[in-house]
């Protein structure tokens, strides 16, 4: 065996080659947000020269500043933010025992559901614009954090059951029997035994969950007219400057957008590329 | 029951209380399996089922919440009008043409960076971390950044152009730019989300595949073709799919970066029904838009269930 890898000729596996492309992978990858994070800090008449300059010359937190007095970007954040727990929350629960009816509960029709979860999967939400608006102005829930969290829970729902599904096929039979012959209900089973051992798959469809609800746009931009219910992505959209598109606030804000989510993906890399490769659905 | 007889009432109601209890708790299988299933099965029902009942039938409606005006049923009149607008023709051609373009773009730029990360590095997380950023960046962020890539005066890309001699396009004056500099940035923000499964199925390939063609004496491109490419079909189709129907549902790119201008020479499907709705409050016509979006998506959906099914 270690003969014949030696005897592979190398391929592109020269050091300096190596290199040039991860630098080439790395500069497609980050090159954007990078961009957008020097433009946030040159002040605002270093981005009015020509030619343009591409490192800051003189950083400023001065575009910050006022991203958030010049727009409610604090209230964008948290409104962005309190949506995307709340229907990562619900995505979880409901997801949680559908997929535990779907991985251990002798049911009719298994296959059909499971098809009918990818088909939802697919489905094209933007064509639901017009019955979702007049539903959510029927149960007076325009311009509230609700008119966004029921649709974007769907969102995430399939994705997430099929995740869990696959996790909770995974844990031994028996640790759920010994628990329910020491009294444990079926209920009782699932959250103390099967929940608990699939916390990485848990998580998993969370992040995704809450990603998916991070970046939504038509809806937030359809449901909540009210500035104060903006979600971020809206928000900073619609900043409008007097007499030009505010780049220099707009880019500090996006920054400040860019962040929680990067955090979230730096920590959780590995979880986030298994659970996209196992089920992934966003583009 | 001769225990029960002899109990008290009182002990013997309890007992039955807890009884249901129990049932309650610890129900019958199949009992279970619809209880658990209930709430997935409501909140699809407000969300989806529902409203596609709702949709179809204000489609054939004449529904505008500026005119004052009650719902009254037009058979098909909102489609008759639908065949007669210039607009709508012009967003279902450049949404079909985003698709034509984006979908294998994302797909050749995707496996190419899939190929590049499938390297041996020393360092997984750089090169990890660089496809995943692209794809938790919401659309609309991306729109945005590359709105200011493109800036006729003080974007990057008219700098890097100028450097090479090209200058002055202003990207965002002419259909054909706009048009160019929304598939461009489409492309970019989808195809890391094409990489990753595509590098998940690079990884899948044994090794010993290679080792047997080099004894054999094929060379990389014959490898690359005749190994590489078969074996990564399914991981292939699937992210063909989504991707598909995601490009057909385009919205929050060319929206952040040209709003559909010049003009409506941008916009798309998924705007013009936004824009009906949302702006014009014409409900009607905005469901007969979507339905033909509708129909569209289905289309592919059951292409790729049928897919899905022979694959397995």
């Amino acid at each position: 065996m270690a003969s014949t890898m030696s005897e592979r000729p190398p391929f592109l596996t020269g050091t300096p080659l190596r290199v040039l492309v991860g630098l080439v992978l790395v500069v497609n990858g980050m090159f954007p947000a990078l961009w957008i994070l020097f433009t946030s800090l040159k002040a605002e008449n270093e981005l009015m020269l020509k030619p343009i300059t591409w490192l800051p010359h003189a950083p400023t937190l001065a575009n910050y500043l006022r991203a958030f007095t010049d727009q409610p970007l604090l209230l964008f954040l948290f409104n962005s933010f309190m949506v995307a727990i709340l229907s990562t929350a619900l995505t979880l629960f409901i997801s949680v025992l559908a997929a535990y009816a779907l991985a251990r509960l002798h049911i009719r029709g298994r296959d059909l559901i499971l098809s009918a979860i990818i088909a939802v999967s697919t489905f094209p939400l933007v064509t639901l614009l017009v019955p979702l608006f007049e539903i959510m102005r029927t149960l007076g829930l325009l311009n509230t954090w609700t008119s966004l969290v029921l649709p974007y829970t769907v969102l995430s729902l399939p994705v997430c059951t099929l995740i869990l599904v696959s996790f909770f096929e995974g844990i031994p039979r028996d640790l759920e029997n010994s628990a329910m012959i020491d009294g444990c209900t079926r209920l009782g089973a699932l959250f103390k035994i099967v929940v608990p051992l699939s916390a990485p798959g848990v998580f998993t469809a969370g992040i995704l969950a809450f990603v998916n609800s991070w970046d939504e746009f038509l809806l937030a931009l359809s449901f909540n007219s009210n500035p104060q219910l903006r979600t971020l992505p809206v928000g900073i959209t619609l900043y409008q400057g007097e007499f030009a598109f505010p780049w220099p606030v707009i880019s500090a804000a996006l920054v400040v957008g860019i962040v929680p989510v990067a955090v979230l993906i730096v920590i959780f890399q590995e979880r986030v590329v298994s659970g996209l490769t196992s089920g992934g659905i966003k583009g | 029951m001769a225990v029960a007889s002899n109990t008290s009432p009182m002990i013997r109601k309890s007992e039955s209380a807890s009884q249901w209890w129990t049932r309650w708790l610890d129900p019958s299988e199949r009992t279970l399996a619809v209880l658990l299933l209930l709430p997935a099965a409501l909140l699809l029902s407000l969300i989806i089922v529902y409203p596609v009942v709702r949709l179809v039938w204000t489609s054939f409606q004449n529904l505008s919440l500026t005119s004052g005006v009650p719902a009254k049923f037009s058979g098909l009149e909102n489609y008759a009008l639908m065949l007669e607008d210039p607009i709508f023709w012009e967003a279902t051609w450049n949404t079909v043409l985003i698709t034509l373009i984006t979908v294998p773009g994302a797909l050749v730029f995707g496996l190419a960076l899939a190929l590049m990360a499938n390297l041996p590095f020393k360092r997984k997380w750089p090169v990890r971390l660089s496809l995943l950023i692209p794809w938790a960046l919401p659309l609309s962020f991306a729109g945005l950044i590359f709105a200011w890539f493109f800036h006729s005066e003080y974007g990057v890309v008219n700098d890097i152009l100028r450097r090479v001699g090209i200058s002055g396009i202003i990207w965002f004056n002419s259909a054909g730019w706009a048009f160019a500099a929304i598939c461009l940035t489409i492309i970019w923000k989808t195809s890391s989300f094409m990489a990753l499964i595509i590098l998940a199925g690079l990884q899948t390939i044994p090794r010993s595949l290679y080792e047997a063609a080099d004894v054999d004496g094929a060379g990389r491109l014959r490898q690359f073709f005749e190994i590489t490419l078969p074996l990564l079909k399914p991981a292939i189709v699937v992210a063909l799919i989504f991707r598909t129907i995601t490009a057909l549902q385009t919205f929050d790119i060319p929206f952040t970066m040209t709003r559909g201008g010049p003009g409506t020479s941008t916009s798309t499907l998924a705007m013009y029904i936004h824009q009906n709705t949302v702006d014009f409050l014409d409900l009607g016509y905005g469901s007969a838009l979507a339905v033909v979006m509708f129909a569209i998506s289905m289309c592919v959906t059951t292409v790729y269930l049928r897919m899905i099914r022979t694959k397995g």
